[in-house]
């Protein structure tokens, strides 16, 4: 909808009621059941219709131009079309009010067709009058109906990037390149993450040195793209357009303000505790993150040359299991998957085999999960290798124990008739799961939902994946699940479509279908925020409730406990719900 | 015939999950789309399915709200049961070539009120519903297809002219010819999805022999509300099954089938189907028979413990041959990995084989000049992963499971990428 | 209360889901009781308890509540729909209203036999309370 049709809306208020009522035929599929000439004229006499047509196709050009003339030339300032389902032709109908220089929500859509026609067709006398009821109600529901406009908001085109890792530099690379203006805020003294600690990443064993710095390269060459490093958020508020974030930058505070936020704050690794599998007890116990030091280590200093055998025990601090494993601070235990360890450990064995062939390599896990197109070929090529794999059962753990200089790993091995093995070994290497960084600033200033596994909680898995029920919110990479470095950038690229999308027209245009007060029927009790399900979006404003039109969905949950009706959801107020079951109910 | 010529900023050739989430993103962003399927309605595999993993919600109340985002956006423009004849890089833009084939209906006056289908007196096979149920020659394709025009099948109509007597709205046309056409357009995504790997790729299964020996797809419609027997019964004979099994990595982990890699979703959907099963079939017995569970992504670790607590049986075992026997049940040869490791033989009522994902057919991407395939056939992604959805063309960018087995939530992420690639191509080659 | 004279059932249902459901019946041309209104919100967690108490006192007989259950698009909205319902069934009984006059139940988009289903449950339930009624 625009602004000049708007203008040119013929529709005032206060002004008196005129209702076209349209009866389509569907060409027979209708008007062979339902006796369309009766229920035209029928509602012909209805209070507040002042025409009512019947016609063989009302979505044909022939039909629409039937309305649009009526609104022209007979002052019809609401329509009520009885055809198929508004699955079909809702918006055909909105768009020849439009042309007709109505506004389009002042139209209602009766479905006699698939709720009609189609499932009464045995009782054609019981779906006309049904049909007739149907009718009024919508009659009068439109009576009560004011003109709605799309809500707009003013948008900043800018956009705060929070966290740059790989997932942030993509993001704020995508929308750099898009030409907003972009704030990519760091923790670190250099970009990159975890990419930083990476080295040769599969599945390209590229260094991951490379990849940063190409990426580093890209962004530089941006102007728009302003970076803090050794910079942390202190506190956001605002909703969609207006978001105001303050930044302590190497200890000196700043404030930015932008339309739309990005939040790709990523991981942590999981760190064993003290005497978990002997982490610590010894320094011949280390993670993923310490191994994968230690190879690039050795490519310089040979540093793993006296090393003759390693342990790897897969799941450390992922899959736990609240009776085997100790919880964290929270105490809950990390039950999810991290995803990238499998292949990861894979990877990392085979580049310590390709360099030591005669190194003796054991493998305690539960399943393998090497999922990507090559990573199945790490776990083919390592059996062949002579990597010894055991399958420790899910309610069993690997026993670690120091014996003079070796280690002793323990386990039972379902692949061998759950017999007890035991191996000695100069290194076990701990397969260390993911847990999401601490960002509690953010979750508790933007109220961002986390899920039981505490990453952050994607508004829909698959209709809206890096979303969050708020507008103008995004996230992307390991803050929102783990992820492989490829599947972060995804991640990260996917939130900046989306807040690009936002912001590309300079203001945000919303459904106006949301909830809004009557402040002369509120007496401020307050019920309607307990009750709304999107936190901040109704706040209190002089001891009145006020919606924030950018923060309310339109659920409506807030105008069923408001006990002097002062809130409602536009075009389903409860004054036009009671008038239709009242349309109904009558005879 | 002349070739209708038209332009456009985005072009986008698959309309499933990831085409149409890139699709509306671009379009979103203001800038026009035009998108291609050969199929004749948009909303590719995922609309077939019952229920998705690992939140359960219904797979068509997701997608259909999704299809009619993209068949309402202004921005949009959808041309179902057409083929792309090629794609060229001309002077920094893009010409395809695509043909639209005859439904035999003029969709300008249908108002799909599928009276035609009713009275069309030739059942034919129905792939909507995996062939386990019919449909008639001219039909819409299915219940919540978008586009909601019939299809005439040519080949197997009768020529009585029923449908055409009875069409209200006169919009049978017999003679109805392919219509070319000729796009320009800036920047293309290719969301052109997988296929699955044949239900015989393992002949010693026997997939596509056994009746009984049923493929995902076939159980998905098995379970899905409005499926083809309403409710899950077997193909051979419609008993209701006591006891299902599931052997996993049926098309996927097997050099020797052509598929050395691993699907991603197999894992995933039979933990799912077997969890709808236990609900639909109370009293019936599920066993997954796999090598590993890669329940690797989201919630999916979780969603396999459910399964597990809800006493679904997880057997690590090799299974080497199936037999048919009399009754129709199956008879597996089973080898358990943990254990007794002794061969063993089971018996189960029904099988449903767990096919994996293949690429799609080279000539699809053999009038696209330039695209490269990796060893595995998907698309080639050159600059993965500072660049990830570019292919080898400059201004073609490929999403979702074109570029190797991707499970739904993983798609649209990559969709969305490849969006704001595609609109920073434009960007950049417009200056 | 007033004494329930008409037959009539009310179905509620949501723009995302069960609305959709219904369409998807008539896709299919199964037929169903006529004497149903099918009404389309955005979510039925919209409607207060006296909604419904007003319903009946109008002469509604049933009321069907076709919610989208754990696929809503508003997150949460269900169980506060579903605590609502109590409540109404609270109230139904202090006003001497039969609570088999209101059901919620959960209705998808391909939902059909599902959605034939409560109908018909509804419709038993009328005339059983009818037949009461006649009884005595």
């Amino acid at each position: 909808m625009t602004d000049k049709s708007a203008e040119q809306s013929r529709d005032f208020y206060r002004q008196d009621v005129k209702v076209g009522v349209y009866v389509c035929h569907c060409g027979g599929n209708i008007s062979d059941i339902i006796d369309v000439e009766d229920v035209a004229r029928d509602l012909s006499d209805y209070p507040g219709v002042s025409v009512s047509r019947n016609y063989i196709f009302m979505c044909s050009s022939t039909g629409q131009g039937l309305v649009e003339e009526d609104i022209r030339t007979k002052g019809i300032n609401r329509v009520v079309i009885a055809a198929c389902s508004p699955a079909l032709h809702e918006l055909t109908f909105r768009g020849t009010l439009e042309r007709a220089g109505l506004n389009p929500y002042l139209y209602e859509h009766v479905n006699i067709r698939e709720q009609g026609s189609w499932v009464h067709k045995s009782n054609k006398k019981a779906a006309t009058e049904k049909s007739k009821k149907l009718i009024r109600a919508a009659v009068e529901k439109i009576c009560r109906q004011n003109p709605l406009e799309a809500i707009r908001v003013n948008a900043a085109r800018s956009i705060a990037v929070i966290g740059g890792g790989v997932a942030g530099m993509s993001a704020a690379l995508s929308l750099g390149r898009q030409g907003f203006n972009v704030y990519l805020i760091e923790k670190e003294n250099r970009l990159g993450g975890k990419l930083n600690s990476l080295w040769k990443a599969y599945p390209s064993e590229e260094d991951g040195e490379k990849t940063l710095e190409e990426l580093e390269k890209d962004i530089s060459s941006l102007n728009n793209i302003n970076i803090y490093l050794e910079s942390e958020v202190k506190k956001i508020d605002g909703y969609v357009g207006n978001f105001s974030v303050e930044i302590v930058k190497k200890g000196s505070p700043e404030k930015i303000k932008v339309g739309a936020l990005v939040i790709t704050t990523g991981y942590v690794h999981y760190i064993p505790f003290e005497g978990e599998y002997a982490y610590k007890t010894t320094k011949k116990v280390v993670t993923l993150p310490d191994f994968i030091e230690m190879l690039k280590d050795d490519e310089k200093n040979g540093s793993l040359k006296n090393v003759k055998s390693v342990a790897f025990i897969h799941c450390v601090g992922s899959r736990q299991n609240p009776s085997l494993d100790k919880p964290q601070k929270d105490e809950k235990v990390n039950d999810y998957c991290s995803r990238t360890c499998c292949t990861s450990a894979l990877f990392r064995i085979k580049q310590l085999l390709e360099k030591y062939p005669d190194k003796k390599i054991f493998d305690f896990y539960r399943d393998i999960r090497t999922y990507g197109l090559q990573h199945e070929s790490y776990y083919e090529e390592l059996s062949k290798k002579g990597v010894l794999f055991f399958r420790y059962p899910e309610d069993t753990r690997p026993q670690v124990e120091v014996k003079g200089d070796k280690l002793e790993v323990k386990s039972k091995d379902i692949l061998t008739w759950n017999e007890e093995v035991s191996v000695e070994v100069d290194m076990v290497v701990l397969l260390t799961g993911v847990m999401p960084a601490d960002i509690s600033v953010i979750v508790d200033d933007l109220k961002l939902p986390i899920g039981s596994d505490r990453f952050i909680l994607e508004a829909h898995p698959k209709l809206r994946p890096v979303e969050v029920p708020n507008l103008g919110i995004y996230i992307g990479g390991t803050a929102q699940a783990p992820m492989d470095l490829l599947e972060a950038a995804y991640g990260g690229k996917a939130a900046a479509s989306k807040a690009s999308m936002l912001l590309s027209k300079g203001e945000i245009s919303l459904d106006p279908f949301v909830a809004s007060v009557n402040p002369e029927l509120c007496d401020g009790c307050e019920k309607c925020i307990g009750e709304c399900l999107y936190p901040g979006a109704i706040v209190m404003e002089n001891g009145k409730a006020k919606v924030i039109p950018a923060l309310c969905k339109g659920c409506g949950a807030c105008a069923a406990v408001c006990h002097t009706r002062a809130i409602n959801v536009a075009g389903y107020s409860l004054e036009q719900i009671d008038a239709m079951v009242e349309a109904i109910s009558k005879e | 015939m002349q070739a209708e010529k038209m332009e456009t900023d985005v072009f986008i050739l698959g309309t499933g999950i990831a085409g149409m989430q890139a699709a509306l993103d671009v379009a979103d962003a203001g800038k026009n789309v035009v998108m291609v399927d050969k199929s004749p309605s948009i909303g590719g595999k995922m609309i077939s399915l019952s229920k998705v993993f690992p939140t359960l919600d219904c797979a068509s109340c997701i997608t259909t709200p999704r299809m009619a985002s993209v068949s309402h956006h202004k921005k949009i423009t959808t041309f179902t049961y057409s083929e792309v004849r090629f794609i060229r890089k001309e002077a920094g833009r893009f010409r395809i070539n695509f043909v639209k084939k005859p439904r035999y209906v003029i969709e300008e006056k249908c108002i799909s009120c599928g009276k035609c289908e009713d009275i069309c007196p030739v059942l034919i096979k129905d792939e909507f519903e995996q062939n386990l149920g019919a449909k008639k020659a001219i039909s819409i394709p299915f219940t919540n297809a978008i586009p909601q025009y019939p299809v005439l099948d040519m080949e197997h109509c009768i020529a009585c002219g029923a449908c055409a007597r009875v069409c209200p709205a006169e919009c049978i046309d017999f003679s109805q010819k392919e219509r070319e056409y000729e796009l320009t357009a800036s920047a293309v995504i290719l969301s052109t999805g997988f296929e699955i790997t044949p239900m015989n790729a393992k002949e010693e299964y026997g997939g596509g022999k056994f009746k009984n020996v049923i493929s995902p797809l076939q159980m998905e419609r098995l379970l899905a509300p409005h499926g083809p027997f309403s409710g899950v019964v077997r193909p051979s004979d419609g008993k209701i099954p006591d006891s299902i099994a599931f052997v996993q990595c049926a098309g996927s982990r097997d050099k020797s089938i052509g598929v050395p890699y691993c699907s991603r979703i197999c894992c995933m959907y039979s933990i799912k189907q077997a969890q709808l099963l236990s609900g639909a079939l109370p009293l019936a017995d599920m066993t997954i028979y796999y090598m590993d569970i890669r329940a690797f992504g989201k919630g999916y670790e979780q969603f396999y413990q459910n399964a597990k607590a809800m006493g679904i049986n997880f057997v690590k075992a090799k299974v080497g041959k199936i037999e048919e026997l009399e009754s129709g049940n199956l008879r597996l040869h089973i080898e358990r990995q943990e254990g007794e490791s002794l061969p063993e033989e089971v018996e189960h009522d029904m099988v449903v084989l767990s096919q994996g994902i293949r690429p799609t057919p080279e000539e699809n991407f053999r009038n696209i000049n330039g695209i490269s395939r990796n060893e595995y056939g998907f698309i080639h992604l050159p600059s993965v992963p500072t660049f990830p959805n570019a292919t080898g063309i400059d201004g073609i960018f490929a999403a979702g499971a074109a570029v190797g087995p991707k499970d739904i939530v993983d798609a649209v992420q990559d969709a969305g990428s490849a969006a704001i690639d595609a609109l920073n191509y434009i960007k950049r080659t417009s200056r | 209360m007033g004494e329930i004279k008409s037959d009539k059932i009310l179905i509620i249902t949501t723009i995302s889901n069960s609305y959709p459901g219904a369409d998807a019946v008539g896709q299919s041309h199964l037929e169903y009781d006529p004497d149903t209104y099918i009404i389309r919100l955005p979510d039925p967690v919209l409607l207060p308890e006296d909604f419904y108490l007003k319903a009946y006192s109008k002469g509604i007989a049933g009321i069907i509540v076709m919610s989208s259950g754990s696929d809503c698009p508003y997150e949460g909205a269900y169980e506060r729909l579903a605590q609502r319902v109590q409540k109404i069934y609270d109230k139904m009984k202090e006003n001497g209203i039969s609570i088999s006059r209101l059901k919620l139940t959960t209705i998808c988009t391909v939902c059909k036999a599902a959605f034939l289903k409560e109908i018909k449950g509804m419709r038993e339930n009328i005339e059983k309370l009818k037949a009461v009624k006649d009884a005595s």
